[in-house]
């Protein structure tokens, strides 16, 4: 299946913000294929060379901290990662591993930045899919108690 | 001024604007943005976002500080985090247009932009740098959100939450003639109770952490200036 056939089936949450025009500029760049489970889409500290797009599997959302990692999410189809890094050029803080074999498509880092200069109305859908990204932190701390499977607390937090 | 400060009605002629995260715009997004907002003074304790409201538009926080805070499930107020000048507030239900996420309450006398929520959005649409602008301070938010979510997970006692706090606030000093040069002092205008919402305990423990550290010497509290003795000390309880 090549990479246009498989986008123009799919969508996804930058996607469904963007003209067909933009979308077929896009799809230039494209490279889709399938991980096994367990590949790193993104790593903490690592500055991604490709915007990853998950076409259907499903991923995990971790943050390292010290000894442990806490989960904070589980994504699918239509989950855009990368994009925090891309366009503010900081490194990742999550880590994105694929907890199946994931259809994903990746488009560089370049290519999409070149684009963005030039048809500066994707802002608004970056900004969409950020945040999203906040929402779910947000979220999680509000209901900080809950989302730490392992590890060693000393005593539930008061404030959930 | 009653309020102590100088209100600026104009954001072409603001002195602050090259310092702050949002507003060091290019010259025609500040002639768009002038006239798209309108500027409002608010005391401590004002409510700009309502947590689940329908989102009306957004907040640049020009002067002061403001608090988000949010409900657990169980009912009980959480502070997310405390915003700056310069931050846009209720950018992410603007953007999505979904309900706001957090309460928004100025912890002082603030001076707010509201943009209008449709205003808002052709504005981003239409300026690049607009764009770039909100795309940076979601991923600011983001950072933070992870960060607390990192210190909330794993700090395992009180007084390293609270060392933590305090050394992050430590990055925006107080400038005080009287303070020697070892010392830096900070604003703190949280409440016990607020900062006990803030890092997930109970008022009564911050209190007793609090009296803690001035006992040792690490920190000096007078009324709303806290001024850090012993940075050191403060920053050997962070160990996570």
């Amino acid at each position: 299946m090549n990479s246009t056939q498989l986008h123009s089936e799919a969508t996804n949450e930058l996607y469904e913000m963007l003209s067909p025009e933009l979308r077929a500029e896009l799809a230039r760049s494209e490279r889709s294929m399938i991980v096994p489970k367990g590949t790193a889409l993104i790593q903490q500290g690592v500055l991604p060379e490709h915007l990853v797009i998950v076409n259907s599997g499903k991923v995990a959302v971790t943050l390292n901290c010290a000894r442990r990692s806490a989960s904070l999410d589980y994504s699918g189809a239509g989950k855009v990662f990368g994009m925090r890094a891309m366009v503010s050029g900081e490194l990742p803080e999550i880590n994105v591993t694929s907890l199946a074999p994931c259809s994903i498509t990746t488009v560089p880092r370049d290519a999409f930045l070149v684009l963005l200069k030039s048809n500066p109305e994707i802002y608004f859908a970056v900004a969409k899919v950020l945040s999203t990204d906040l929402k779910i932190a947000d979220r999680i701390l509000r209901d900080n108690s809950r989302r730490f499977p392992g590890g060693n607390r000393s005593r539930p937090s008061k404030t959930v | 001024m009653a309020y102590h400060f100088q209100i600026v009605e104009d954001c072409l002629k603001c002195a602050f604007r090259e310092q702050s995260l949002f507003c060091d715009l290019s010259q025609q997004a500040l002639v768009r943005l002038q006239s798209i907002k309108a500027t409002s003074v608010y005391p401590k304790g004002a409510l700009l976002c309502l947590e689940g409201q329908s989102p009306r538009g957004v907040f640049v926080l020009c002067t002061g500080r403001a608090k988000l805070s949010t409900t657990s499930s169980e009912g009980k107020s959480i502070i997310l985090r405390v915003a700056e000048p310069g931050e846009v507030l209720g950018l992410t239900a603007a953007v999505s247009g979904s309900p706001y996420e957090a309460t928004v309450e100025t912890l002082e006398p603030s001076q707010a932009n509201f943009i209008a929520q449709s205003d808002f959005v052709r504005f981003l649409q239409e300026f690049p740098d607009v764009g770039l602008k909100v795309a940076r301070q979601l991923t600011h938010n983001c950072k933070c959100a992870y960060e607390e979510i990192r210190s909330l997970g794993l700090s395992n006692s009180v007084p390293e939450k609270l060392a933590k706090l305090i050394l992050r606030w430590a990055e925006h000093p107080l400038e005080l003639s009287s303070k020697k040069p070892n010392e830096t002092a900070l604003r703190v205008t949280l409440t016990q109770e607020e900062i006990a919402q803030f890092i997930g305990t109970s008022r009564e423990t911050v209190s007793r952490v609090l009296a803690s550290f001035r006992r040792k010497g690490y920190l000096r509290v007078k009324g709303a200036t806290w001024t850090i003795l012993n940075r050191r000390a403060l920053e050997n309880l962070v160990t996570t």
